[in-house]
């Protein structure tokens, strides 16, 4: 079957020329991991920050003492303690502080029932810093909690607000670069590749020849899918050994999100190679689209801090939804189903940019 | 027609806008002959080929190739023909056996990559990136890239165009050599020497349109005239208008001289029998006075025939 051998032939050729371009992989590689490396560490990275909290203690029996003592002696929380509940949460809306833990009236008791609680509260704009806190009280609390019951988990935290359980903006960060990644790979490397092939009459004599337009496709199709999938278990890898990030959802879920971005970009970078009107302006506009849509695309900070006229156009943009699967997958390990938003628009996507990239293919 | 048409081009017309560049060409191709089109850049060679190849729909005309038509049957066409494009740059950092063999499975039938190379001397090459390739080993790959399938007719277009006079040579052996093989070659080149070498048949093409097609030889034989003699009057440009119509009609009246060209470089003068022309040439200008510098004989070429036939050269 020629098809097949051909298809075969194409894959291996292509994967081989991005083993033997040095430099765009060097540079599609070093470009997302020295983002990630650079804002993790800054941002979102952890030993430097300092910490401010206020600790109070409504109940005053001997179980809540404890508790309070052992959240009291961690010395890279900072925290204090404080009587009045009102006057710490006015200094965490000022910003004084970023953590206010409070003992509720009543925990001893419910300790006893094997149903206590704690409320924290921190400063949801000051996300990085605060969750740090609210991870480090947890931890605490489990501490004192398996003291209690002998590893049976007697005491959570309920931390409020709940909308920004996650955690560091490492964390945040990782799935957005790799969306990025994909993105940017893509959008620009097909639209550039193609169009240059096309320049220097590549296309045109695989056209003389009798290799299918489909059967060229698939082929770049596979090697782009086998070459993004690499990149991003390089960057997930680093992640996880620089800042300890982890997928806690499911790997294959994960990977049908890469797939599905791929396939959404590579469509649209063929869009761009097709209706460009010279060769050399597909690049530039493929840049011109993936550079504001980084920004944009819930891959740096969330969507919901734009303004709000913006909203109708983000929330249309594939970046975000890849953004956002990927990293509902990773943090919440959300499965599929709580997904058929992302999952729809990107889908949408797919196959609109399908259809137009099929029609807009050219040989020459 | 003695021997079986193997390509067939009726009518084809190109248009790019008002431009027409090709203008209702028409020709047959011989089963195993070298067919050669000569023309000057632009002149339609490479709109001409690219119709047969089915690479460019004709806009009026049809093109055939082994009975099929190249744009109802193009997929039958593709199977049996190779073709090598003027500016065809392959990925460069392939090694040439790696090309070779992705060309090789687009097909359904192809030839031994090994031997392949072989024949176009590029077996110590094969290992090599086509980065590292000079621009001959380059020209040869593309031919063999050509071969790959197997096919009935290859198309070479200005297959030595760029390349150094050895590498040239090179390139006409392997020509030579697939012709001895029986493949039917269609080659468009400008350079009159390769097409005189390498061709069985001429086509000449100006300005979209087919000016004559014959064997070399019977091309500069229909001059009427095949030996030329050329020479500079260093004086002539500084004579007054009268005095240079005078000279004009000394050298026409030269013995055995069928015509007379003027030239930048200096006048040609086209005659069938050399030796009387030369004498009457010396003898003409002896007798008006006239001063004949760097003068040459040679036999004329398919460059005259052009030249001739349209006024200009083939280089212009």
């Amino acid at each position: 079957m020629s098809n097949w051998s051909a298809y075969r032939h194409l894959t291996m050729g292509q994967l081989r020329l991005f083993a033997r371009n040095r430099q765009m992989l060097f540079f599609t590689m070093l470009f997302p991991i020295l983002m990630m490396v650079g804002l993790g560490s800054l941002i979102g990275g952890g030993s430097s920050i300092s910490l401010h909290g206020y600790v109070i203690n409504e109940d005053g029996g001997a179980a809540s003492g404890e508790l309070a003592a052992a959240l009291l002696a961690v010395e890279s929380l900072g925290m204090e303690a404080a009587d009045d509940r009102n006057a710490a949460l006015e200094d965490l809306r000022n910003g004084d502080t970023q953590l206010v833990v409070i003992v509720p009236a009543g925990y001893g008791d419910a300790v006893s029932a094997g149903d206590a609680g704690i409320e924290v509260f921190y400063d949801e704009k000051n996300m990085t810093v605060s969750q740090l806190g609210v991870q480090m009280v947890s931890g605490v609390v489990d501490g004192v909690s398996k003291q209690i019951t002998g590893y049976v988990p007697a005491v959570t935290v309920e931390a409020s607000p709940v909308e920004s359980l996650e955690l560091r903006y490492i964390d945040f960060l990782v799935p957005g670069i790799v969306a990025m990644m994909i993105m940017s790979t893509n959008l620009n490397g097909v639209a550039g590749q193609i169009s240059s092939w096309r320049e220097r009459g590549v296309l045109r004599r695989m056209q003389s020849t009798t290799l299918s337009a489909g059967t060229f496709i698939a082929a770049q199709i596979t090697a782009r899918l086998v070459l993004n999938g690499l990149q991003a278990v390089i960057v997930l890898l680093i992640a996880s050994l620089v800042f300890g990030t982890q997928v806690n959802g499911s790997w294959l879920l994960l990977l049908f999100y890469i797939v599905l971005g791929t396939l959404v970009f590579m469509s649209i970078g063929f869009i761009i190679a097709g209706t460009a009107k010279t060769p050399e302006s597909a690049g530039p506009i493929a840049g011109l689209i993936s550079f504001p849509l980084m920004f944009l695309g819930n891959v740096f900070f969330p969507v919901q801090d734009m303004p709000g006229f913006l909203q109708p156009l983000v929330q249309a943009l594939p970046i975000v939804h890849l953004s956002d699967a990927m990293r509902s997958v990773m943090n919440a390990g959300a499965g599929l189903f709580e997904l058929v938003t992302p999952t729809l628009v990107l889908l949408g996507w797919l196959v609109a940019a399908f259809a137009l990239a099929s029609r807009t293919f050219r040989w020459e | 027609m003695e021997q079986e048409a193997i390509i067939e081009a009726q009518g084809l017309v190109k248009r790019y806008g008002s431009f027409s560049a090709v203008n209702g060409v028409s020709f047959q191709v011989r089963r195993g002959e070298v067919f050669g089109l000569l023309g000057p850049n632009g002149a339609g060679k490479t709109t001409t080929m690219e119709m047969i190849e089915g690479l460019r729909k004709p806009d009026e005309g049809r093109a055939l190739v082994a009975g099929f038509d190249t744009v109802t049957q193009l997929d039958r066409v593709k199977a049996v023909i190779g073709v090598q494009l003027q500016s065809t740059s392959l990925f460069d950092l392939l090694t040439v056996r790696e090309i070779t063999e992705m060309y090789a499975s687009f097909y359904k039938k192809s030839v031994p990559v090994g031997p392949l190379l072989e024949s176009v001397n590029l077996t110590e090459k094969a290992k090599d990136r086509v980065k590292h390739l000079s621009g001959g080993q380059k020209q040869r790959l593309a031919v063999a890239l050509a071969l790959v399938n197997d096919p009935v007719a290859v198309f070479l277009d200005e297959p030595t165009t760029g390349l150094d006079p050895q590498a040239r040579r090179s390139l006409w052996e392997i020509v030579l050599r697939l012709k001895e093989q029986g493949k039917t070659i269609v080659l468009s080149t400008h350079y009159m020497d390769e097409a005189h070498v390498l061709c069985d048949r001429i086509c000449l093409m100006d300005q979209g349109k087919v000016i004559a097609l014959d064997t070399p030889e019977q091309l500069i034989y229909n001059l009427g005239a095949d030996q030329t003699i050329e020479f500079q009057l260093p004086a002539f440009a500084e004579m007054e208008r009268e005095r240079q119509e005078q000279v004009r009609a000394v050298l026409r009246t030269v013995p055995a001289v069928t015509r007379v060209e003027e030239r930048q470089e200096g006048f040609v003068l086209y005659a069938g029998d050399l030796q009387s022309a030369l004498t009457g040439l010396v003898a003409a200008a002896n007798e008006n006075g006239l001063l004949l510098e760097r003068l040459s004989t040679r036999t004329a070429t398919l460059e005259d025939v052009f030249i001739q036939m349209t006024g200009r050269s083939l280089r212009e």
